[in-house]
């Protein structure tokens, strides 16, 4: 039998699918109700290899409005000599630095990039030092510094004006429960920064999931996986929730990999201290969703609430000890139809959430004038969890932090996508690239499983 | 011809060491000490008529064994004596506390949490297992990851090769602990508030860092370091005060030829066609020698006694990204009496031992947050030590010295350190200790404070850093400090450094000088 089982209806799982079943394989997609209305970024070698050439990336230009306290605005274009005028008027120091940054920041970008575009490399084999020495000496010294740094020592270095440097920092934190000045949040600039032009320090959206599904050849089913069958060692298929049976020798699974190995999997099944590791993986949501929509346009496409460093470390001290933001930061896109997203950080998983969406409406509203917000619907972590699937509410399903990244992500026993469990396989957020580069882990996964 | 054929600038624990290995190798040295006496912040210093104070670093355990044994420190005077615990006073009365007595301390620890209890020797060995991994390269020089020259490459490869002979599971462990926070660390392994604290309170030691940020994990094992070699050496006290250690290694120096000049404060090193020929004093005495190694930090070295203008410009840039926010203070009692602590009343073992006030993860990290915004910790971490009771010598007989590191006290406070500011610090330390041994108050005869301002101004420390430069996975091995300058070599000919802002960095350690004389002498 050559069927393939995918659990779960993200990106990554769809992208596994579709190179599994253009291998030949007989494969099932199963996945319980969940409707996004659009994904990150998708590498270019993934869109390559599923011949997807009509991939519409959403990018709002500026890329990011960042109102200051005296009433301006700071933009930060896709034209990077735009974003250095808004930035001269604050500061010609900062405006001065902005190209070079950019450039240094891209150029690190490109190599990650270039790492990600693989399974986890092995850090002691000769190629991985060999690519890493051919960013040339500045270049390698630029990211074995930046990549444990906090955010905060890095913008310190190149500028002065707080709320670039909180719009930039802001960056480092997303979805992460560290303040900027926490170590590695750094890196997570970088993470964030790969795919955008130089100068642009926010991932684009795109319609992916929606192409991927157009894809023929896949079965989808809305119902839910109960139980992963282990026989002797080896998967033997999945039970699902009507209590149907599924035989199958390969699963693929893009649940989180503590669910997928500890609750799906009979207990068992796994060494002690690879259970005992993965209840470790961290995987702490921090943040809220908020969508609404507005009866006109807010005036911008991307806004950020983040005015200084010291504002985001304070909002992430609240967090630290369990408590919600008092000043969140806050995150924002509106699309055509003006309908709003934001992102609400820091509301740590498990704390009443009940009056926040009333606060932060209140704190957009300064901004967008008269448009007038109607159907607000926001999301705690704990709901994420329940509706999105996302485990204590983290999107990225294990933390990226520098110890849960690349060769380590989620787990070292776990980075190639293999499991203990022989035709077991992982996919999704919480395997390398992961955590929103959408599809690239799907791909990676696909690959080993037709050992390519 | 030169007199010297090499002129170490300060007589720190590493300008010594460095000397004293030159000096064995035959060389010529000449020590210049700015103060007026040697030892830099290890030294012992009768503060208060009667009273003799470590007055800056106090313990000694991270002093590297091969040192010990290749100068022959004991025949020298060091005598270590062992902290047999560490006491963790909690506020509701009760205590933790970790003995060097494995039976003792599982039964202490099981009073707490039978889980931790059993955790606790995995754990042990489990930091053992990763302190022997790093070991082998704290004596190393680091290769230069960029470069072309077959020797660096060599060096290169050697380290590549060192890391796969390590198991698998060893390496990701030790690739674990250097990028995770110290308290997400201790969270792997157990669950008494007490004793994740006053572990992951070796993770801050020093940095403005809170146990919760990443990169602290490895401070922690670096503060491990110290409990590897012999059966149990663990921490100590050096007889007479930490400046015996400094004592020990000058009079190993001395023997072997080098010579030390107190109060001789450098003024800026000389140079000829680019290369580092001598020093000039502050009274204008000119001093020639081959080569000269700075035991200053980096920043002092490069921007004050080099001077910018004859450095690259990048490198410059570099040295001054160098990252130093000192944050810790000590404070130094002189005692009429004992403490009196409510949760252990009474004279006992508990007070030959250390005694920390890190109650729980929640309280470093709220002392931090203080401190990260520019004010001292409202309710700080504290390391105590009473060497009056292991050293009767620290003091007049029936009264007692006790030295407290104080965390954070951060170097850049708002409206920056006055005599006020000082003061209240010192009442601050004495407050929270208060809450543990109310008796403290009343016994306390004499008080020194030490801001980290006052630190920097007495030792030379940049910012009070105690590490000479922030012990920080950015600032370590191939990039302390700064990168394609980690060989203790500098862009200047006959310039050296061989502080403890050169890898392995800090703590009374000693490789730093070590490593800098074995490359000097191209014996690394």
């Amino acid at each position: 039998m050559n069927r393939a089982i995918i659990i779960g209806g993200g990106v990554d799982a769809l992208v596994a699918a579709q190179v599994l079943t253009r291998a030949g394989r007989e494969v099932m997609v199963i996945e319980s109700e969940s409707a996004e209305p659009d994904d990150g970024w998708v590498p270019p070698w993934v869109l390559r290899e599923l011949r997807i050439d009509d991939l519409h990336l959403e990018w709002p230009d500026p890329w990011l409005v960042i109102p200051l306290p005296d009433g301006g605005r700071l933009e930060l274009w896709r034209d990077m000599a735009r974003s250095a005028e808004s930035i001269r008027r604050l500061s010609p120091r900062d405006a001065e630095h902005w190209p070079a940054f950019c450039e240094r920041m891209a150029r690190l970008a490109r190599f990650l990039e270039a790492v990600y575009a693989a399974a986890p490399p092995d850090p002691l084999s000769p190629g991985f030092a060999l690519r890493a020495r051919r960013l040339g000496r500045q270049g390698l010294a630029d990211l074995l510094r930046l990549l444990p740094m906090p955010v905060a020592d890095l913008l310190d270095d190149w500028f002065e004006t707080d709320a670039l440097k909180g719009a930039l920092g802001a960056a480092g934190i997303l979805h992460l429960l560290q303040g900027p000045r926490s170590g590695g949040t750094a890196f997570r600039l970088l993470h964030h920064h790969i795919s955008c032009p130089p100068g642009v320090f926010r991932p684009p959206r795109s319609n992916i999931r929606g192409l991927l599904r157009r894809l023929p050849r896949v079965e989808l089913q809305g119902t839910e996986v109960l139980h992963i069958l282990v026989r002797a060692g080896a998967v033997a298929g999945v039970v699902l929730k009507d209590g149907r049976e599924l035989a199958a020798p390969v699963v693929v699974s893009s649940a989180d990999p503590r669910r997928n190995l500890l609750e799906l999997v009979e207990p068992g099944w796994l060494d002690p201290e690879l259970a005992r590791a993965l209840r470790h993986v961290r995987r702490r949501g921090v943040a809220a969703r908020l969508r609404l929509e507005l009866d006109r346009s807010p005036g911008f496409s991307a806004l950020a609430l983040a005015p200084s460093l010291d504002y985001l470390e304070r909002a992430y001290d609240d967090a630290k000890h369990g408590r919600l933001s008092r000043q969140p930061y806050v995150e924002v896109r509106c699309d055509e139809r003006h309908r709003v997203e934001a992102v609400v950080q820091y509301t740590p998983y498990g704390v009443d959430c009940r009056d926040l969406s009333e606060k932060v409406i209140a704190l957009l509203a300064e901004h967008w004038g008269d448009a007038q917000p109607q159907q607000a619907e926001l999301s705690a972590p704990h709901e994420l969890e329940k509706f999105e699937g996302w485990p204590e509410g983290q999107p990225h399903h294990a933390e990226l932090a520098l110890d849960q990244a690349l060769w380590m992500r989620p787990l070292p026993e776990l980075a190639h996508y293999r499991t203990p469990i022989e035709g077991l396989w992982l996919c999704g957020p919480a395997m390398h690239p992961g955590a929103g580069i959408a599809g690239a882990s799907g791909l990676n996964c696909a690959h080993a499983i037709l050992g390519r | 011809m030169p007199k010297h054929d090499a002129i170490v600038i300060g007589g720190g624990h590493n300008g010594l060491v460095c000397a004293a290995y030159l000096a064995r190798a035959g060389r010529k040295v000449l020590v210049l000490e700015r103060r007026e006496r040697i030892g830099g912040a290890a030294v012992t210093e009768e503060v208060f008529p009667g009273f003799r104070f470590s007055v800056f670093s106090y313990v000694v355990s991270l002093l590297r064994p091969e040192i010990i044994r290749e100068l022959e420190l004991p025949r020298h005077g060091l005598h270590i004596l062992p902290l047999e615990s560490t006491l963790t006073p909690l506020p509701g009365g009760d205590y933790l506390a970790q003995w060097n007595d494995h039976d003792q301390n599982r039964r202490e620890l099981a009073r707490h949490s039978l889980r931790d209890a059993e955790a606790y020797d995995e754990f042990g060995l489990m930091l053992h297992q990763m302190a022997r991994a790093v070991k082998p390269l704290l004596a190393m020089a680091p290769p230069d990851p960029a470069s072309l020259s077959l020797r660096e490459l060599g060096g290169l490869g050697r380290l590549g090769r060192y890391f796969r002979s390590l198991s698998k599971a060893h390496f990701n462990r030790l690739m674990k602990l250097l990028t995770m926070s110290s308290a997400d660390f201790l969270d792997e392994w157990f669950e008494t508030e007490a004793l994740k604290a006053t572990k992951s309170a070796s993770g801050i030691i020093g940095t403005l860092a809170g146990p919760r940020s990443p990169g602290t994990a490895y401070v922690l094992l670096h503060h491990y370091m110290g409990e590897l070699d012999g059966v149990f050496r663990a921490w100590g006290f050096a007889r007479g005060g930490n400046g015996s250690v400094s004592a020990a290694i000058a009079a190993a120096a001395r023997a072997a030829g080098a010579e030390i000049r107190c109060s001789a404060p450098v003024q800026n090193v000389v140079l000829r066609r680019g290369s580092a020929r001598g020093v000039v004093l502050e009274n204008g005495e000119e001093i020639e020698a081959k080569l000269v190694v700075s035991g200053a930090d980096p920043r002092r070295t490069f921007l004050q006694l080099v001077g910018e203008k004859h450095l690259p410009a990048e490198f410059i840039e570099s040295i001054r990204r160098f990252r130093f926010r000192g944050a810790s203070a000590k404070v130094n009692l002189a005692l009429g009496e004992l403490p009196d602590l409510t949760c252990l009343p009474g004279r006992g073992p508990h007070l030959r031992g250390a005694i920390s006030i890190s109650p729980s993860v929640a309280y470093l990290e709220r002392a931090y947050d203080d401190a990260k915004y520019g004010e001292p910790s409202r309710e700080p971490y504290m390391d105590i030590v009473i060497p009056s009771l292991l050293d009767p010598q620290m003091a007049p007989p029936g009264k007692h010295v006790m030295s407290i590191f104080v965390q954070y006290a951060p170097y850049q406070v708002n409206g920056g350190w006055t005599d006020a500011r000082r003061e209240t610090l010192g009442e601050t330390v004495v407050n929270t200790l208060s809450q543990y041994a109310p008796n403290l108050k009343k016994a306390i005869l004499y008080r020194q404070v030490l801001t980290p301002a006052d630190i920097e101004r007495t030792v030379g420390l940049t910012e009070g850093n105690i590490f000479q430069g922030e012990l920080t996975l950015q600032q370590m091995f191939f990039l302390r400090p700064v990168p394609a300058w980690a060989k203790y070599r500098t862009p200047l000919a006959g310039l050296y450094q061989c502080g403890a802002g050169t890898h392995p960095g800090g703590g009374v350690m000693g490789a730093s000088g070590r490593n800098a004389a074995l490359q000097i002498l191209g014996r690394a």
